[in-house]
Parts: structure tokens; sequence; C-alpha cells
């Protein structure tokens, strides 16, 4: 019988030649990272170890993204915590402005294909991009990692699905996890491992890999997963990673279900006000106005979805009335955007840039706040009724290149019918 | 392996029951565990901690994904307050399912559509049986040896401290 892609993970850093899926395991873990929401948490479950030698903390880092800038003296008190550990233990330290958890680690060269990498945060599925196993874990987990390296793990049921096809000009990688959420519904994959394979994924460039497996957080997964390739060789090595170990499941992996999807059949997707599920074609949509725009998040803020909503805005102004914020996933994707032009570009057109971070994600910054019956198109990951700080205000989400294109005309609107809205990196 | 027993009156919930929600202190800032564990599912079930806690606690019997989209291990240490000595519904949100054992909270995953309101229930956790006193027998898939060892020493940092090589046989 053949294993899948996160079954020889897991079983490698078990040390057993397999392991099959319910099976409670103990692996060796790669990486670690702890965001400032859970640190507090983390910190205090360490003290209660009362171990002065932690024997993981130089394969640690800790963020501090999600109250950044800290909108209140408590979270500026975790933040002068956090720096203090990370100074006495030796973790590694990603301060205010250095970006979001899962974009740093990648870019920080702190994890390879064939690693098991744990973070406190749901969307640490991210770093199946790379073919690594990430999934997310709280404070108790992770002071165990800190301790000894190792954490216990409930071998998930994987499932395969093969996107078939290519994205065609305008749409992207989360207009597939949007038509995904649609059809499995939030939580509808609560458990599982997904393996993403086939002719769109190879096609895809990094940044939207990594779309496609954060966003499998909301599908409730505990991975999501891809093959490595020679795009993800080369990015790795770009970034300074340990060498590779890439992983395949074998031809007769055993798989909870199978699926497929032609991709070239898919239209830009939206998910309507208050439900990540409620999906519709843009196509569908009858002239909903927009207030507000938000591009950034660790769903859709690198370089590319930047480069899309730049293409969309050059030369022009934001419709009247709404308002457009860019949060890039990193200093580093910023200093890329401000090096290829493209914040000049969406500044003159009326966007502002707020450094990097989430704040403008989960609303407790309060650096986005819609008023009142307002709407606002993001390409964040999640938008139930008062994620950003208002019960009064709706929530939609789209590719990048669908909000900006919703910000030039004041409606949701399909990339496709502006100017710019086709372009994809050649 | 001896057999994990519980015994306790039964305390429903419905489906998708959100923790961060209705069992942290996410939206009630600066609240410690001891405030919440007073009002928590307050929006639920008028009265719910309140009541569990008069009897000195209980199981909580709840539909399909409890825990769902939270990952806060503070909803544990809440409900550890509020007396819970176990949790049974027939699916739980991921990462509540690992703070449940992590923190040493018993939890099943069963078909709980049989159980009322008004039920005591016997458990053996590591026999998989279920007995309720209105007379419903109903049988579970145990947890996995390892993870009733970790449950049985109270949670993860407990036992990494008793065992810091994982040995689960020891």
């Amino acid at each position: 019988m053949g294993h899948t892609i996160s079954e020889k993970i897991l079983a490698k850093h078990a040390q057993k030649t397999s392991v099959v899926a319910g099976e409670v395991v103990v692996c060796d873990v790669d990486f670690a990272m702890v965001t400032d929401t859970r640190a507090s948490n983390t910190i205090k479950m360490m003290n209660k170890l009362d171990r002065d030698a932690l024997k993981f903390t130089k394969n640690t880092a800790l963020v501090l993204d999600h109250y950044s800038p800290p909108p209140h003296p408590e979270a500026a008190e975790i933040h002068q915590k956090m720096r203090i550990f990370a100074d006495q233990a030796n973790t590694h330290l990603y301060d205010i402005g250095d970006g979001i958890c899962h974009q740093v680690l990648p870019e920080g060269g702190h994890l390879t294909s064939g690693d098991l990498v744990v973070g406190t945060d749901t969307h640490s599925v991210t770093y199946g991009a790379f073919n690594a196993f990430g999934t997310g874990i709280e404070g108790s987990d992770v002071a165990a990692v800190m301790a000894s390296g190792k954490l216990w793990f409930r071998v998930p049921e994987s499932v395969l699905i093969h996107l078939q096809g290519e994205l065609q000009p305008g749409v992207w990688a989360k207009d597939i996890t949007l038509h995904l959420l649609g059809k499995y519904k939030a939580e509808g994959l609560n458990y599982k491992a997904i393996e993403y394979i086939g002719s769109a994924v190879s096609k895809m460039d990094i940044d939207d890999r990594m779309t496609l497996c954060n966003h499998a957080a909301e599908l409730g997964a505990k991975a999501a997963i891809l093959e490595a390739d020679q795009k993800t060789f080369t990015w790795l090595e770009a970034h300074g990673a340990k060498t590779p170990s890439p992983v395949y499941a074998d031809h007769d992996a055993v798989y909870a279900f199978k699926d497929q999807i032609n991709v070239s059949l898919l239209a830009p997707q939206v998910a309507r006000k208050h439900h990540v599920d409620d999906v519709v074609g843009t196509d569908q949509i009858d002239r909903q106005p927009i207030q507000f725009a938000l591009i950034g998040t660790c769903t859709n803020g690198r370089l590319d979805d930047i480069r899309q909503a730049a293409h969309i805005l050059q030369g022009k102004k934001l419709a009247k009335g709404v308002r457009m914020i860019v949060t890039p996933a990193s200093r580093q994707i910023y200093l890329a955007a401000l090096r290829e032009g493209l914040i000049e570009i969406l500044t003159s057109a009326g966007a502002s840039f707020e450094a990097a971070g989430c704040g403008t994600c989960v609303g407790i910054t309060n650096h986005l706040v819609p008023g009142n019956n307002e709407t606002v198109i993001s390409s964040a990951n999640r938008n139930f009724k008062g994620r950003l700080s208002n019960d009064e205000a709706d929530i939609w989400l789209g590719s990048a290149a669908t909000v900006a294109a919703s910000a030039l005309t004041g409606f949701i609107t399909d990339p496709r019918t502006v100017t710019g809205g086709t372009w994809r990196n050649a | 392996m001896n057999s994990i027993l519980i015994q306790g009156k039964t305390f429903l919930l419905g489906e998708e029951v959100n923790t961060d929600i209705n069992c942290s202190s996410k939206y009630l800032p600066g609240k410690d565990n001891a405030y919440v564990s007073t009002v928590a599912f307050e929006k639920l079930v008028p009265g719910f901690a309140k009541q569990i806690i008069s009897q000195q606690g209980g199981i909580i019997v709840a539909g399909k994904n409890f825990g769902i989209n939270s990952s806060r291990e503070q909803a544990i240490q809440i409900l550890h307050l509020m007396g819970v000595q176990c949790i049974l519904a027939p699916s739980f949100g991921r990462q509540f399912f690992r703070n449940a054992i992590n923190n040493g909270l018993p939890i099943i995953e069963c078909d709980t559509a049989e159980i009322n309101a008004s039920d005591v229930l016997d458990i053996d956790l590591t026999l998989g049986t279920v007995r309720s006193s209105s007379g419903k027998e109903m049988s579970f898939l145990p947890l996995p040896q390892e993870i009733l060892k970790i449950v049985e020493v109270g949670g993860l940092l407990n036992f990494i401290t008793k065992h810091p090589d994982w040995n689960f046989s020891a």
C-alpha cells in the first residue's frame, strides 16, 4: 500500500517506515513559529515547564505581526516580553513591520521541501506550497516543541485535488480556493491534508501557490501540500533555505477521496458578505457598490498581488468615494514593490500603504474600520460579520485583481473587463 | 492500561459552537478566566455556565464541529474552571481537539443524537462505551493510547515533564 506526501513526511520525522491515517506519532519538528497573538500564552506555558535549556530555540521564530503596530499598551507589553524572550532564549525575532509570519518564514530561509513546520496560526498550512508539512498549533504545543524538539500528531487522512487545465488571464489561485470553499463549504475538509496536483499547479508561480495552500485553512485543512518542482527549488535556493528533501506521493497512495477540477473554465470568484463559502462568479454580481478595498494579508499580500493592482490602476484614480489600503505581506515585498515603481502607481491612484502585518485583516489594530452599511472588497481570507471591528459593515472576498478592478469602478468588478486586468507575469 | 471512567450529568449545546466567541476573553478584553467561566456559552444557552458550576460540573454534549474556527487554548482552561469533565460531539474543530488533549480534557468523537438533556452518563474512555441513565448504550472508537496517556496525566506539559523522551510505554 502506498502513501501520501503527508504520511511520508510524518513517517520520516517519526523515524518510522510508514504511518497510516488515524495513527498518533511523535515527530521531530524542523521549525516552530509563535505570533504575538499567542506569545503571551506560550511564554506562560514555557515558564510552567521551568526549563533553562530549551533545545529548540534556534529553530524557533517569534513574529510580531498581528498587533503591528500595537494598538494599546497591552499589545506593546506582549511585544516587549517577546523581544526579551527572544534575546534570552536566542530565538529568531521578526519585529513590527518585518512582515506576516507565513511570509517571513519562507523568505527567511527557515523551511524547505520535506520539512515539518508548526506555527501558532491556522494559516501555517501555507508552507505546503514548498512541499513542507505546515500546520497550526497552540501554546502547550510550542512549549513542548521548544523543550523537546518533538510534538505529537494524529496522522490526517489525505485528499487529492487534481487541478487540470490552466488559469485564464485575470483568474488566480484565490479564485480556485474560493471555488473550493463554495463546493466543500467552510471547514468542509476539517482534519484533512489536501494534496493539490495538476497542470494548473505546475504553471503557477510561487506567490499563487502560497495562496492556494494558505486559504485551505478556511476549508479546515490540517495541511495543504504541493509537489516540489524546479520553481520550488529555485525559490528556496534564492532565499537561503536548506537543501530540499522533496517528498512525492506513491502512485498507489490511499486518499479519503479524489476530485478533479478543470480550472480553465473558472471565472473570477467572490465570497459574498459574512460567509467565506457563499461563493459566486464576479460575472453574476449585478452592480454591488463598494466603499473600501484592501489588498494584503497572508493570503494575497505578495508581489504578484500588488502587481495585479498596479496594472489595473496605472494612470487611473480610485472611483469616487472609494478608499483603498495596500498592506504588503512583508518588508521584502514592500521593498520589491518600491523598486518596481508599484508603490508610486498605487499611491498616485489614491491607495494608501500600511506597514507589513496582519492588522488590516483581523481588525485588531483599527487601521481599517469601515463605516456602517459600507462594503469592503478584500483579498483576505475571512469575512465573517464584525471581522473589521464593525458589525454593520459587509466584507466580500476576491483576488487582488478583483479588488483593484472593483476599487477602480466602485462596484464588484470582474478584472477581465478592465484594462490591465488580465496581466500575468510572463 | 487502566480504564479511565467518567460519570456526570449532561449539559447540551448545539452544533458549530465557536469557543473563541463563547468561551474565551478574545471579545472580553481584560476579563480573566474566572470571570469568563461564569458567562461562557451565555449567548447560546442563557445561564449555561452558572448551571454547570452550581451542579459541581458535568459533561458537555454537543453537535458537530464543536470548537470550530477556534484555536484558543484558553477555552479549555475555562472549561476546567467550570468543572467540565468531558465533551462528547460527533466532530471537533482540529485545533480544539489538540488543545483539549494538551490540557487534559477528555473529548470523545461520537454520535450524540440519542443523548437527552437530563441523562447521567457513564463513560469508559479506554473501552469506548457510553451508558446513559435513560438506558441508551453507545460505543465509540477510543482515543489512541498515546492520547489517553497525555489526558491521563493532565496534559502535554505534565506529560513531557514526566517523560522528556516521549516514552508512551513507560
